[in-house]
């Protein structure tokens, strides 16, 4: 918990009715935490059990402040509230076990997105021979939905006894999550994101003569961003036209995305203070399914019903611990830096 | 899963392209705009029928065009060029323009440009000699919301279609529906020779109408009709634009036509993203 003179500091950092009325509520709370610390002690039995309720509901009250009404209101608003999320899955170790668990997860978020009322769409998606998918591409549209996702990036972890596993023994596999802030083509500031000439737009499949001699449908394109190196490549669209929109749409994302990292990067440089920075390779959560249980690693939660957060409503509870998490350290950043 | 449908259609065009068909499949099912089977699409497709006949529809820009056999399929190449020509020019409804199509089949071309250019700038005919595609072109028309005439006070762009063959010597003089003059004529007529007919893959001889494929012995018949149309006096405005779309090893012969009807100033090849050479625009004098 922070000291009051931290708390001094901040009241000069931002001076705001909504945060007068928490300041206001901070001091009162304390002024009375301290007037019944003494009857603690009281000789009256029911007079001491009366304060050390009031003692332990007044301790609460200061807890909230502090650790989301506070935040809530000095966390500088954030910057990319408007922005969907586009959100790429890849199957990592595991072979076709790591693919089944990464059609389970698309549906899991497609399910989170229907309870927040954004719309998900696959638009791109590779299936495996076996069963499953190899990697896709999903699209979550609706306001708040990369801050909400944003915690989603890392390696997501399962342990279980495959279908297909005779002996009965426990296999992990891994599937990769990468969530990036979707930039719309019609949003403004896509100008600065990339110049057409840095474009090269490549088919990617012969098609002979073409024109009329050729009906078949060849529609993948691939496109370079050849500064940063980027490649997107979509066939999922019957239309060319449609697949190069959509194969912009992930390039915008993925520089929008960059840019984001560079400019929280360069902040916090210019600060003395580092926040954990969100390393992609990470492990993040665990979902062992023998023990009905999920984990997340970086904020040690762990939720006894694994169906439950599969079914979306459980994955909330770990976005909103996750959001508060993230408050929490953005606070602190600024208390110390303060 | 449906392993033996995929692996029924995967011996046929390989896996990569028999997962993302039927995939398409799928999709055509469950829009409702297929009353098939998926298992009846499949076996078509594994006949050698082409995708676009057994949904129906394909896409061309943002437009979603109906396929009907036997017309022509509307090319990638096509929709390609098409757009291209969209950005290049900037008519206003102040400054309506009047666009031909020979050989409109689906009607894609003058469709596609009714739909991307300003509400009121641009009034097109097409013309074919096929019924069945002229009956298309309309369906087509209807369903992206093209009407034949402007309707309304909101301005609009329009679209009218009228059976007739442009090989003949007496076209256009003898055609009512021909309103000269035009600034854009645009045209993807047949211009397969006759030995790459016969070596034609059997998905586009077997199902497509040969009249939308065949340019005579030398697949340059139409282009030397549309040549002698553009030398005709006063067919074409002043500045107007001819787009041509050419078989890949054709674009210079047919630059070379239209520059000889003495009423082009200035002529560009366009490539299609397949690196071949796919269309010839030339600019008429001012
Ligand atoms: C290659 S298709 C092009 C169709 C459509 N414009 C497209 O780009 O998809 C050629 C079209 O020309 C029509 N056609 C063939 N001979 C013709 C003629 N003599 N007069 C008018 N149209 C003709 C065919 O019926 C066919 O629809």
């Amino acid at each position: 918990m922070s000291s009051p003179e931290d708390i001094t500091r901040l009241k000069q950092l931002k001076e705001s009715e909504a945060l007068q009325a928490a300041w206001d509520e901070w001091i009162e709370t304390r002024q009375l935490l301290e007037e019944t610390s003494p009857l603690l002690d009281d000789p009256d039995p029911t007079m001491r059990s009366l304060a050390s309720d009031e003692y332990s509901s007044l301790t609460n009250t200061l807890t909230t402040t502090v650790e989301s009404t506070f935040p809530s209101l000095l966390v500088p608003a954030s910057t990319t509230s408007h922005l969907s999320a586009l959100m790429e899955l890849k199957s990592g170790v595991g072979g076709s076990e790591s693919s089944l668990f990464l059609a389970e997860l698309v549906r899991m978020y497609q399910r989170l997105a229907n309870v927040n009322r954004w719309k998900a769409e696959v638009v791109g998606q590779n299936d495996n021979e076996g069963g499953g998918t190899k990697d896709a591409i999903l699209e979550i549209k609706g306001l708040g939905a990369y801050d909400a996702l944003r915690w989603e990036s890392g390696v997501h972890r399962v342990q279980r006894v495959p279908a297909t596993e005779s002996s009965g023994r426990v296999h992990t596999s891994t599937v990769a999550i990468v969530v990036l802030p979707l930039v719309e083509e019609t949003d403004a500031h896509n100008e600065e994101l990339f110049k057409m000439d840095d474009i090269k737009l490549e088919v990617m499949r012969a098609r002979g003569a073409g024109g009329q001699h050729v009906n078949k449908t060849e529609s993948a394109v691939r496109l370079t961003h050849i500064p940063t190196g980027i490649t997107v490549s979509m066939q999922d669209e019957r239309s060319q036209h449609q697949n190069r929109r959509r194969a912009f749409q992930v390039l915008r994302s993925r520089l929008m995305d960059q840019k984001i990292t560079r400019e929280i990067a360069e902040r916090r440089a210019a600060r003395t203070n580092l926040v954990r920075a969100a390393d992609r390779s990470e492990k993040i959560r665990t979902y062992n399914f023998a023990q009905e249980r999920v984990t997340d690693h970086r904020i040690g939660l762990t939720l006894m019903n694994l169906t439950s957060v599969l079914e979306g409503d459980g994955l909330q509870d770990f976005l909103d611990a996750l959001r508060r998490d993230h408050y929490e350290s953005v606070m602190e950043d600024m208390l110390e830096s303060a | 899963m449906h392993s033996r449908l995929l692996a029924q259609l995967a011996a046929h065009i390989g896996t990569d392209q028999a997962s993302l068909e039927l995939r398409w499949m799928k999709q055509a099912l469950s829009s409702g705009l297929s009353n098939a089977t998926l298992s009846t699409m499949v076996k078509r497709r594994a006949l050698g029928e082409p995708l676009q006949y057994i949904l129906g529809t394909q896409p061309f820009g943002p437009l979603n065009l109906l396929t009907r056999p036997p017309v022509l399929i509307p090319r990638p190449e096509t929709e390609h060029w098409v757009i291209k020509l969209a950005e290049s020019m900037f008519p206003t409804a102040q400054n309506p323009r009047n666009l031909l199509d020979l050989g409109t089949g689906s009607g894609c071309i003058p469709l596609l440009l009714c739909h991307l250019w300003p509400k009121g700038s641009l009034r097109t005919h097409g013309i074919d000699i096929s019924p069945h595609a002229l009956r298309l072109a309309n369906d087509n028309a209807a369903l992206c919301g093209i009407p034949t005439h402007c309707d309304t006070d909101e301005p609009q762009n329009t679209y009218t279609t009228s059976l007739a063959s442009f090989l003949h010597t007496s076209f256009p003089d003898n055609e009512a529906s021909i309103k000269p003059p035009y600034d854009i004529v645009t045209s993807n007529p047949p211009y397969i020779p006759w030995d790459e007919y016969l070596e034609l893959p059997r998905s586009v001889s077997d199902y497509e109408d040969p009249k939308a494929l065949f340019g005579g012995p030398s697949g340059l018949d139409f282009y030397h009709a549309i040549a002698r149309i553009v030398s005709h006096k006063n067919i074409l405005s002043p500045n107007a634009v001819v787009a041509l779309e050419v078989g890949y090893e054709q674009a210079e012969i047919v630059e070379s036509l239209m520059r000889r009807t003495g009423r082009i100033h200035r002529t560009e090849i366009w490539g299609d993203p397949w690196g071949k050479q796919r269309t010839v625009v030339a600019h008429a004098h001012a």
